[in-house]
């Protein structure tokens, strides 16, 4: 599982250099991949299904992103493309046309449904911490307010 | 007096870069709005899309002048959108010159991405790599180190000769499928699907993925829609490209396959 991991942060810090993300924004991005990829081996460790291992994993990723984004001013855009990759259902896209030319269409159905579920709990998970950090955000903002006006 | 023209023309160049270069669509108007107030525009108002930006300044006097820009091309670089947005962020905060901000702009605009020649074992040890992450051995990792720098040296070529990305994406996953199943019949890999997932993991539309909800979520239902249909054809066309080799493989050469 590390070793996977380990090889995930050296996928990622190669996707990162394609989209030429530098310095130590690259090494940041890299280990979000890692460390998402960390937490989707772990979670399906305990015999969680495909799409909810990559949910609770995007909603990992996304949070590592904004914590960063917030902390060193960098969009979180930046890490959050970055440490979703290695989550991102190439391989459920690859088997389902596997099946399509098999001619297993019920196979083909289950599992493209699959690939758009994962693609979809990745992208509702980032949508949960993006969401939750505009709460936070605007209770932090109102706070702010207050102490100031009294 | 404020030079409405030019800070027209830098806004949209600015929105421009961003866009080409792989920006949310909200960031785009934010960044674009707020380059535009801190040069000391009255008003600022701009409607992007994922092909098009429009942009309209008022000023005090109720003149309005507005800019369409075209957007072609879309590539992904990370680096200028990161300064741009440092750039945005430090004209809200102080006031700077239109100089100044040009010279900036030029210097975001001038930055290289890396050479062919890096790209290529990049994207092959990438390849590699995923190959490993997804459960592939040590074998499918040579093989997939070749086979992922030859799907980028066929995308490169490509894209070089201005094809669009639909058929890049097509011949980049025919690419992968066809060397993948040439380096199993040669005895190199020991499975064929885990070397064809590491090398089109590098093609897969993580970015457009990604934004198109971002922007659905915050309200650009436009540009996400638009990119959500981008990413949706990306992987189809990389499936279409995959499919079509091994179909033929299969029904070709299937002794040597099994």
């Amino acid at each position: 599982m590390v070793e996977k991991s380990i090889m995930a942060f050296i996928a990622t810090l190669g996707f990162g250099l394609l989209v030429n993300i530098r310095g130590k924004n690259l090494f940041l991005a890299a280990l979000g991949g890692a460390i998402s990829w960390f937490a989707f081996l772990l979670i399906s460790s305990y015999h969680a299904s495909v799409v909810i291992s990559c949910f609770i994993a995007a909603i990992i990723a996304g949070a590592y992103s904004e914590i960063l984004a917030r902390s060193i001013k960098v969009p979180a855009t930046v890490f959050a493309i970055c440490a979703i990759i290695p989550l991102v259902p190439g391989s459920g896209m690859y088997y389902t046309m596997f099946e399509v030319i098999s001619n297993n269409m019920e196979k083909a159905a289950v599992k493209g449904f699959e690939t758009i579920s994962v693609a979809g709990a990745i992208a509702v998970g980032l949508f949960v911490v993006s969401v939750f950090t505009q709460i936070v955000r605007y209770w932090y903002s109102r706070i702010k307010k207050t102490i100031f006006i009294k | 007096m404020v030079d409405l023209k030019r800070i027209l023309l830098i806004a949209g160049e600015t929105g421009r870069i961003m866009l080409e270069n792989g920006a949310e669509t909200y960031r785009v108007e934010e960044v674009i709005t707020r380059i535009s107030h801190g040069l000391g525009v009255h008003h600022a108002e701009s409607f992007v899309t994922p092909t098009g930006i429009f942009v309209s300044l008022t000023d005090i006097n109720n003149n309005t002048l507005t800019l369409v820009e075209r957007v072609k091309q879309r590539s992904t670089d990370l680096e200028k959108i990161t300064r741009i947005n440092n750039l945005s962020r430090k004209i809200g905060k102080m006031a700077h010159s239109i100089d100044e901000v040009e010279a900036e702009l030029r210097s975001i605009k001038a930055i290289k991405r890396l050479p062919s020649k890096v790209i290529l074992p990049l994207s092959a040890a990438m390849a590699a790599s995923f190959a490993y992450v997804y459960g592939g051995s040590i074998y499918d990792c040579l093989a997939a180190f070749m086979v992922g720098g030859l799907v980028r040296f066929s995308t490169i070529v490509l894209g070089n000769a201005r094809m669009n990305d639909f058929f890049i994406n097509i011949v980049g996953g025919a690419t992968a499928a066809l060397f993948a199943l040439i380096f199993h019949a040669l005895g190199v890999s020991e499975s064929i699907d885990k070397v064809i997932i590491g090398s089109i993991m590098q093609l897969v539309p993580g970015l457009a993925i990604t934004n198109g909800i971002r922007d659905t979520i915050t309200g650009d239902l436009l540009s996400g829609i638009a990119r959500s249909v981008e990413s949706f054809l990306i992987a189809v066309a990389i499936a279409v490209g995959a499919g079509i080799v091994l179909k033929l493989w299969i029904d070709n050469f299937s002794v040597w396959l099994w």
